[in-house]
């Protein structure tokens, strides 16, 4: 049985930008792994086949072993469509069986078991018009399963899934370095070191709230205390940092200062003081010294976050910090309002008061307005050097990428730079 | 209508805080007239404003001097058929 996942099966996946801008919403992380790691861990297809949007094609093909947009990939075996914003852990559908299309009460598709043989008479030239195809002519269910909606569901329920998949994965123990004194509190069954961890003297471990998970080739230097659930990724180094419950880090991260509840993908920087709350960071960011989040409003009401820059949407919770995009970089001193959005490949240079709730992608926050900057070019410089110190290669393909992402951006960007004129004028 | 060179100068000394009889057009922006790199970007946002038109960051943030800037700007003009005073 082949697992297909299809971004476009979720027609919101704007609702999960800046993220879901420069990769496909199962490459999402949380817990210990991508969303995409869970599914294929729950329903053990025997191969995995992938269609993404076309501008990240290329990138995405660069990124994975098996077949991304081919048509082809779904021939010759059964199927097994899941919408990839399906909650991993409450998806108890069998993969094998007859064809059927699951669906919620609204009509989307939240998995479509197709066998071969009806694969064939749906055969169509692009992936919507096939599942389209699947749906009008194969047997229908109603199903309602958990799903993922936005990015903040997913620093919300990450505490929860870091303590599941730590008793899933079922390893404990201590097979890095750990060099005396170390505090473990807690019980140590509630860690695992894994091989050619580095933990500096003066580092506290408490698991007494949750497990902690710290992945090959990590180093943690004096001072840091990690509270669980913590998974810290491969590679990371963590530079005295006060590692509080929530967090999913890495790999390659270099965190220091406060951070809580947050989900930090690869290739990101924290090095510094600063704190950093229930928020969600991309890929190859960059917050500088004294960077700090709000991830609580004075009065306790629920925080709003602006994705378009325009609709303030409720989150349902108290407690929602920043969304920070891919390439985003902050200076000295940044300070992000509760719920703020800074698009991928954002500039912040801070005044010294806290941001805008919203700052586009590839826009440059300079004295306080969104301007261009000096431009797209310079950010890919920046992006290009920045990948170049850790020996990863900045590649016209995804160069082709990001420039549709600042087309598809550009309307949002646009808006907040007259915005910004105008009070130029003034 | 003042002319393409008349309303550079009187945009840059707006926004570097200059007496515009000071302003050259052999004077460069950073060297001479004490543009720092934020700045640049307001002078090619108000050039943007005063002119109406839209120019390329990379292209525009190259010019140096007042006088390439009243060249630039004209052809940026020309280009995008904005009607100017030579």
């Amino acid at each position: 049985m082949r697992l297909v996942l299809v971004d476009s099966l979720f027609e919101a996946r704007s609702n999960f930008y800046p993220l879901s801008l420069g990769r496909p919403l199962w490459e999402l992380r949380a817990g210990t792994s991508s969303l995409a790691d869970k599914l294929i861990s729950r329903i053990q297809p025997d191969d995995t086949a992938y269609f993404v949007p076309d501008y990240m094609a290329d990138v995405y093909r660069a990124q994975v072993n098996e077949p991304v947009n081919d048509m082809a990939a779904l021939a010759g075996d059964d199927l097994f469509f899941v919408n990839p914003v399906v909650q991993a852990d409450s998806f108890k559908v069998q993969a094998k069986g007859a064809s059927e299309i699951g669906l919620d009460e609204g009509g989307v598709v939240i998995y479509a078991r197709i066998n071969k043989n009806d694969v064939k008479r749906l055969a169509s030239d692009d992936i919507e018009t096939f599942i389209a195809t699947a749906k009008a002519k194969l047997p229908n269910a109603i199903c309602e399963l958990p799903l993922w909606n936005y990015t903040w569901d997913l620093i919300l329920a990450n505490s929860e899934m870091i303590t599941a998949e730590f008793a899933a994965i079922g390893r404990n123990g201590f097979e890095g370095s750990l060099e005396e004194p170390v505090a473990v509190r807690g019980s140590r069954k509630d860690v695992y070191i894994a091989p050619r961890v580095k933990v500096h003297p003066m580092v506290t471990i408490d698991a007494e709230h949750g497990p902690v998970y710290i992945d090959e080739r990590v180093e943690i230097h004096p001072f840091t205390r990690i509270e669980g659930p913590c998974y810290i990724g491969k590679d990371s180094i963590l530079l005295g940092a006060k590692c509080r419950e929530g967090n999913s880090i890495g790999p390659y991260c270099r965190i220091g200062g406060e951070v809580e509840e947050s989900i930090i993908h690869g290739y990101s920087n924290k090095y510094h003081d600063g704190f950093l709350g229930h928020s969600y960071v991309g890929e190859w960011v960059n917050l500088g010294a004294l960077t700090t989040n709000s991830d609580l409003k004075n009065d306790y009401s629920n925080v709003s976050v602006m994705l378009d820059g325009r609709r303030a949407i409720d989150t349902g919770s108290t407690k929602v910090g920043s969304l920070i995009g891919d390439h985003v970089k902050t200076s000295i001193g940044t300070l992000l309002n509760t719920g703020s959005y800074l698009g991928a490949m954002a500039l912040i240079m801070a005044t010294g008061k806290p941001l805008p709730k919203h700052i586009p992608s590839f826009g440059w926050f300079i004295e306080g307005i969104v301007t261009k900057g000096f431009g797209k070019g310079k950010l890919y410089e920046t992006a290009k050097t920045a990948m170049s110190r850790r020996k990863c290669e900045w590649t016209p393909a995804i160069q082709a990428m990001w420039d549709a992402v600042f087309e598809m951006t550009a309307p949002v960007r646009n808006k907040a730079i007259k915005k910004g004129r105008r009070t130029l004028l003034k | 209508m003042a002319t393409v060179e008349e309303r550079v100068k009187a945009v840059t000394a707006n926004v570097l805080k200059l007496n515009i009889d000071e302003i050259k057009l052999s004077d460069d922006f950073a060297a001479d007239l004490g543009a720092e790199s934020v700045q640049s970007i307001e002078l090619v946002a108000m050039f943007e404003e005063e002119f109406g038109i839209e120019m390329d960051e990379d292209a525009a943030l190259s010019v140096q001097t007042v006088g390439k800037a009243v060249e630039f700007i004209t052809d940026v003009c020309k280009q995008q058929g904005v009607e100017i005073e030579e």
